[in-house]
């Protein structure tokens, strides 16, 4: 990735606007995802997403609108899954990779867009456009104007979903509109990181800033600080030693994450 | 007290609950009005949760629930789980249901002032049984729904809080439904007992259910005569429960 040309400072720019924006809009909903233990949940939305991307590749529509449109559903179907048999946690894994199964299939049997496998993966960072930046800031304007909306519905069925729903005060608004922002951060993430490393960034940084955190807003803000620095902790590392973005990127996090729990340890 | 001119709060109407094939509850005639205490009894597995929570729309029952438009219910359940990964402090939980100041006094009111700055996680299990009261009382509510709210809770303390109740009752004329194992206490406190196997044995005032021949066949006649023995007693003592004094 060295000596690139002029370009170079160009292309690392926009990839760290554009995977710093998506951090910070992972921090807060990641904590949701923590708080409510749904990292599952989030790993089958990715893998429906890949599939979405190959239906859009396949139907010649733009891969972002395929996936938005899969993971949306998958997680609006998934919401409503698990009966007395089989628990609701199994039935999402099993939505999820037939997802991914599927979106392997529909890839492998497209010769021309087969090479882009690793991109939807992996994610395809160094290759932002200025236009994917724009919609990337859009998303995360949107992604953390949803969360700061349905902060204090998220926070009491995070609490108890039990006494919210008792007492009348679940929304059932709410609880879609998490699904729908979490499948959104994967459709835009799928870019950045790609469908396999997505969910880290849900997870990562709200675990990283939980030892620092003495309330639930406290917690959120410091996991978007630690989301986007990520983004140019793990480009700096991808361009000084030559390895792939998207996971340097997400071991950037993971490093933030030791580092965290180190001191946490030291401290008590 | 005799609430029958009371509105009531809610009214279930044939009810009917099957999980895994067996039957939880069976034409399960319920309701409650504003300002009675009624308690539900009855042995393990006999559905005492699974009414209060069909009556609140967590499970999904047969039959119709009605409920008074706009009820304010305070809800305990049976099981909170704890989320160490949610940082939280004992008022910041509060407040998420209540103002800043009907938080700080129903804590003050639950004898826990000093708590309202700890994190939830780190809280003991009756402190938390405390605190989960203070939650569902300081929306003013107007139905206290309590499923065996003070497991964890000294002698001393269940005392007191069960005086609370009361007193709530008369101060804001709410109606309490409450599930405990403790039946004295359940004796001493209810305006009318719901024995509970499955469907609805027997009810009525706490003296009409002890001599009830339905009573004696799920708890014994031991405990029958005991407990009977106990509400006798306890009626000579406090000829006013409500005044909770003595």
């Amino acid at each position: 990735m060295r000596g690139l040309g002029a370009d170079m400072d160009e292309f690392l720019i926009r990839a760290t606007v554009g995977a710093g924006l998506l951090g910070a809009a992972a921090g807060p909903l990641g904590c949701f995802v923590l708080w409510r233990r749904m990292a599952y949940l989030g790993e089958s939305i990715a893998h429906m997403g890949l599939l979405g991307a190959a239906i859009g590749l396949l139907m010649g529509i733009s891969p972002l609108v395929g996936v938005s449109v899969l993971a949306v559903t998958a997680a609006l179907v998934m919401a409503r899954a698990g009966d007395d048999l089989i628990p609701a946690g199994t039935f999402v894994g099993i939505v999820g990779h037939v997802g991914l199964a599927l979106g392997f299939v529909l890839l492998a049997s497209m010769e021309t867009v087969r090479t882009d496998l690793l991109g939807y993966l992996f994610g395809d960072v160094l290759a932002l456009s200025n236009s994917d930046i724009l919609e990337i800031g859009a998303a995360a304007l949107a992604l953390l104007a949803g969360c700061a909306l349905f902060w204090r519905s998220w926070l009491m069925a995070a609490v108890n979903g039990d006494i919210a729903r008792a007492e009348g005060r679940a929304s059932r608004i709410a609880d879609i509109a998490f699904l729908v922002l979490v499948a959104m951060l994967v459709a835009f993430g799928l870019r950045v990181v790609g469908a396999l490393l997505i969910v880290a960034l849900l997870i990562i940084p709200p675990a990283a800033a939980r030892p620092f955190a003495k309330t639930p807003e406290a917690m959120a803000i410091l996991a978007a600080v630690i989301g986007a620095l990520a983004a140019p902790l793990g480009l700096a590392a991808a361009w000084w030693k030559d390895i792939p973005a998207g996971p340097a990127i997400v071991l950037a996090a993971s490093a933030m994450f030791a580092a965290s729990t180190l001191v946490a340890r030291v401290r008590r | 007290m005799l609430c029958y001119n009371n509105p009531m709060l809610i009214t279930a109407t044939d009810l009917n609950l099957r999980a895994g094939g067996a039957a939880i509850l069976s034409h399960v005639d319920f309701s409650i009005a504003a300002g009675e205490i009624v308690t539900l009894i009855g042995p393990n597995g006999s559905g005492k949760t699974s009414l209060l929570k069909a009556l609140l729309g967590l499970v999904p029952a047969k039959g119709a629930v009605v409920r008074k438009p706009g009820l304010r219910i305070g809800y305990v359940p049976q099981n909170f789980a704890r989320d160490r990964s949610l940082p939280i402090t004992v008022g910041r939980f509060l407040r998420l249901f209540a103002t800043d100041e009907a938080a700080q006094a129903a804590l003050a009111r639950v004898g826990i002032p000093a708590l309202h700055d700890r994190q939830l996680s780190a809280l003991s299990g009756g402190e938390l049984a405390r605190v989960l009261f203070a939650r569902a009382i300081a929306g003013r509510p107007e139905l206290l729904v309590l499923d065996e709210p003070l497991a964890g809770v000294d002698v001393a303390g269940e005392a007191a809080l069960y005086r609370l109740i009361a007193e709530l009752r008369d101060e804001i004329g709410c109606g309490v439904l409450l599930v405990s194992h403790d039946l004295h206490v359940v004796m001493a406190q209810a305006d009318r007992v719901v024995c509970l196997n499955g469907h609805v044995c027997c009810e009525g005032k706490a003296e009409q259910v002890l001599q009830d021949p339905a009573f004696e066949q799920l708890f014994g006649a031991r405990a029958a005569g005991e407990l009977a023995l106990y509400a006798h007693r306890h009626d000579h003592t406090h000829p006013h429960p409500s005044t909770g004094s003595g």
